[in-house]
């Protein structure tokens, strides 16, 4: 269902905010010319990239809360909370939100990750004050019905069973993410744990409403066939008159350096077994950022690619294997390698081969052709993120808030241009260190797995 | 939550809406058809808002093309196009469009065997080299064969175990259309039993210049593109063998049930639903109208009541399938165990209410402005456009297709809309429905809806 994701598939979408120019021969050169910004009395920042390819807009607007601001006791809070907005304010009533959208031609979305929630409207550009209309509304006067809540609690519980409970991937994810962090919130599955889902109250929402839902806690991205001018005459007629708050409570636990390599291991009644190992690494904008993903493109991306090869083809230990990023945010995040093996397949034998990988990389760093290649994906990746105007309120937004500047979704080329191969190899010997990771695997109940091992 | 309150919504709605008066119609940017000596269809359409190049190659044919009990041949010889082709083996095709940040796709649709992709337009000369030898000239290496087969196969067991959601349409095709074509995909079975010499002689029988439509959309320069097309492709041989004709499938009378048994399931899965339309079908657009306010958008019947209102799931849609021939028309969801029986009868009877006339006046201008506001961001990228002239040409639709979607949009009326309802959708006496869950704790429960057939989600295949 495309209604309200939570992160675990919105992560891949927050995943690749830095892009890169390089390409010479590609650059088109004014592309950020026509955009402006500007900030209301209130805080909120406005940010308006006008494009006429279609006579629609994309209207992104990012709140700097996710499930890192959550504690035990309200653990998916955040989600929660982002389905609550569509349930109702003071001029619009329960319902009327995407009725009201929709009866004039747009549609809607969100998503929560750890550290933020993205409302997405997308509409007809004739129907942008309403728009405005609409948002300003639940921003200034959002409210709790009992009923209601009740109602969406069984909604997010579905959507938990779904991605969670009857996912053997998505079991395995949260386990190895809780076990992972020993006192930072990132230790929180997005989604929350059961108990909390059964047992948030109205108070928690009205609370959580006060201290993170306000305009000096969001920046808004407007993308399509608009002008400037317009958008922020719209913004300070519908959104300005709203209050600023008290900034919110800093996030102030920081993750010990971890002392050990943990395991989580459970078996279950399947033939496919999985395992997933995640990495510590630094923030979304730490400096190191490029040179760990030119190396997860070195190692993951497409079928060229070293695991790919290793794994899947040569081995055939894997039916498929990636790298991701998740959380990249404020904090200290994860590096996650995740495999789907063959049925039957050792999970003990594919963690050798990755490990041995891994010191590969490590000890010797990539070749010139590896990371030229890692650098033209992300030039054609750049141009993919810009095809749409979602792609680039998405890109605009994700530089904005975790770069602090969306002016380096187009300063991004030299950073990526610049990184050598030494620098990988001195990343890679950072955060490939056993002591440095959390290791999960599922294996399947009944297996015996060296006997069951595909013919090499 | 209570119906009084949507009601009164739906009128506040109405006063709030010029809806139907704003609906701008979209029209397709200029492109050109070439047609070459061998019966290849070429389009072209150039738009320069990035620096690449988006391509779209259909080749008529796909599942329904597999020989019987070796369901599967297609979906292995679109994937082997790419593991050596030309003088690149597997790692050297795929090196050749990683190092440059392409990607290139292959897959077997229904009715289809489709390449797409996209490249910078710097490397527009390694995009055509790659293309035609992967179309012309792959290699269909035994050891690739085998590599592949053994992975689907897996893919398969991890889909059971991973996505109900994902295999659920396999059961439901092979319950519906039994036999038909449309009812056939691959199994571990059928996957096993396919040889070297079947996919190569599938590929000879069923690729070749006459089958296909080729579509390049992006920044280049189309004569210079078209010459060198012409190059590449203009000595293509035809398939050998020709298009088999397809039989509409037959609608399913009475009502009956497959229950699949996923003993770890905390939530049931279903589809219900029966044959539909054609692509071709004079009401296409009418349908779409209908489907969206019915099961398509967020405020939609289905969701509304499912969702909305009494928050048994995430989630709950119908979609209509198009094609040569009549495909399905099913209403789908999921939710806990134990609210199965609550949830499938609140579907039914929303269907009930939607043969009843839930789609008024209000609901219908609504619905006419939604679906013209969210008409162009589907034609937004180089991909979309190169997809949609593929299929325009493929069902001989006309830019009209396009052109005149939101004329024919805004004529739906509220008669239209229940003669397409009567038509299309299924009556509550003749369904077929699929449950994937916990048998033990719905099997009683899944027996009121008709004839029960069961079998466990780890057994071979889908019927």
């Amino acid at each position: 269902m495309k209604r309200r994701h939570f992160a675990l598939v919105a992560a891949l979408l927050v995943a690749i905010p830095s892009l890169s120019l390089a390409a010479p021969a590609a650059a088109k050169p004014d592309l950020a010319s026509e955009i402006r910004e500007t900030t209301l009395g209130n805080g909120m920042k406005v940010i308006v990239w006008p494009d006429r390819d279609i006579p629609n807009v994309a209207m992104y607007i990012w709140y700097r809360v996710g499930s890192r601001n959550e504690r035990p006791g309200i653990t998916g809070l955040s989600h929660f909370f982002e389905h609550m907005m569509f349930n109702g304010a003071k001029k619009y009533g329960p319902g009327e939100f995407d009725r009201v959208m929709e009866a004039n031609g747009g549609a809607n979305n969100a998503y929560t990750s750890t550290d933020v929630t993205v409302y997405q409207n997308w509409f007809p550009k004739n129907a942008m004050e309403l728009i405005f209309d609409l948002e300003a509304d639940r921003i200034q006067s959002l409210a709790f019905d009992d009923k209601i809540v009740d109602s969406e609690r069984g909604v997010v519980y579905s959507e938990r069973r779904l991605r969670v409970d009857n996912s053997n991937q998505g079991l395995l994810n949260e386990q190895v993410q809780a076990a992972a962090y020993v006192a930072h919130p990132y230790q929180i599955p997005v989604i929350g744990w059961p108990s909390d889902i059964e047992a948030w109250s109205k108070s928690d929402l009205q609370n959580y409403f006060r201290t993170y839902y306000a305009p000096n806690n969001a920046t808004m991205i407007v993308v399509g066939d608009v002008t400037a001018d317009d958008v922020f005459a719209l913004a300070k007629k519908y959104i300005e008159p709203i209050p600023a708050q008290a900034p919110p409570e800093p996030v102030r636990t920081v993750e010990p350096e971890q002392q050990g390599e943990r395991r989580v291991t459970f078996t279950k009644d399947a033939q496919v077994p999985l395992v997933q190992i995640a990495y510590h690494v630094g923030t979304a904008d730490d400096p190191e950022r490029e040179s760990l993903d030119l190396l997860e493109a070195i190692l993951t991306r497409g079928d060229s690619s070293r695991l790919h090869q290793r794994l899947v083809e040569q081995e055939q230990i894997a039916l498929g294997v990636g790298a991701f990023d998740d959380p990249r945010g404020f904090d200290p995040g994860l590096l996650w390698i995740a495999m789907t093996l063959s049925s039957g397949a050792d999970p003990a034998k594919a963690e050798r081969i990755l490990d041995e990988e891994l010191a590969k990389i490590t000890n010797e760093g990539p070749t010139e052709a590896e990371l030229r290649k890692a650098k033209n994906i992300q030039v054609a990746d750049f141009w993919r993120n810009l095809k749409t105007i979602s792609g680039k309120a998405q890109a605009l937004g994700s530089n904005e808030t975790f770069q602090g500047d969306w002016h380096r979704l187009f300063t991004a080329p030299e950073r990526y241009e610049a990184v050598t191969a030494e620098q990988i190899k001195q990343a890679a010997a950072k955060v490939f260190r056993t002591t440095n990771r959390t290791v999960g695997v599922l294996m399947p109940a009944a297996a015996a797995p060296a006997s069951k091992e595909p013919a090499r | 939550m209570n119906r009084n309150r949507i009601l009164a919504v739906v009128a506040a709605m109405a006063i709030a809406i010029p809806a139907a008066a704003q609906t701008a119609s979209m029209k397709l940017p200029p492109y050109e058809k070439v047609k070459l000596g061998n019966g290849m269809q070429l389009i072209l359409m150039e738009k320069r808002d990035v620096p690449m190049i988006a391509f779209h190659a259909r080749i008529a044919g796909g599942a329904i093309t597999d020989p019987t009990g070796k369901e599967g041949t297609a979906d292995l010889a679109a994937d082997l196009l790419q593991k050596g082709a030309g003088s690149r083996d597997a790692l050297q095709f795929s090196a050749a469009t990683d190092s440059v940040g392409a990607s290139f796709g292959t897959a077997s649709a229904r009715e289809a065997l489709v390449v797409s992709g996209e490249f910078l337009s710097r490397d527009h000369k390694l995009m055509l080299e790659l293309l035609a030898d992967a179309l012309r000239r792959p290699r269909f290496e035994p050891a690739e064969l085998d590599k592949l087969r053994k992975r689907m196969i897996d893919g398969i067991a991890a889909a059971r175990e991973n996505q109900p959601d994902a295999v659920i349409d396999n059961y439901f095709d092979a319950f519906l259309f039994g036999s038909h074509p449309y009812g056939r995909s691959a199994t571990e079975t059928s996957l096993a039993a396919v040889t070297r010499d079947d996919v190569t002689k599938w590929y000879r029988d069923n690729a070749g210049a006459d089958r296909t439509i080729l579509v390049f959309v992006g920044d280049f320069d189309g004569k210079a593109l078209a010459k060198d097309v012409k190059k590449a492709f203009g000595d293509w041989q035809k398939a050998a063998a020709p298009m088999p004709k397809l039989e509409a499938p037959a609608m399913q009378k009475g009502r009956r049930v497959l229950l699949v048994d996923k003993p770890d399931a905390t939530q049931t899965y279903f589809r219900i639903g029966n044959v539909g339309i054609a692509r071709k079908d004079p009401d296409n657009v009418a349908v779409d109208l209908v489907n969206t306010a019915f099961g398509g958008r967020f405020t939609s019947m289905l969701n509304s009541e499912l969702r909305i209102r009494t928050g048994l799931t995430y989630g709950a849609r119908c979609y209509v399938l198009r094609d040569t021939v009549p495909g399905s028309v099913a209403m789908s969801s999921f939710t806990k165990t134990e609210s199965t029986v609550q949830a499938v009868d609140l579907a039914l009877a929303t269907l009930e209410r939607l043969h009843k006339g839930a789609i008024d006046e209000a609901t219908l201008s609504s619905v006419k402005a939604y679906v013209a506001g969210q008409y162009p961001p589907r034609l937004e990228t180089g991909n979309q456009l190169a997809a949609k002239l593929a299929e325009i040409e493929a069902f001989n639709l006309g830019r009209s297709d396009v052109d005149d979607y939101g004329a024919k949009l805004n004529a739906v009326t509220g008669d239209g809309a229940k003669s397409v309802i009567e038509r299309v959708y299924p009556k509550e006496s003749d369904l077929s429905f699929v449950f994937i869950g916990n048998a033990t704790a719905i099997r009683d429960a899944a027996k009121k809806y008709g004839e029960v057939t069961e079998r466990k989600i780890t057994d071979a295949g889908w019927k």
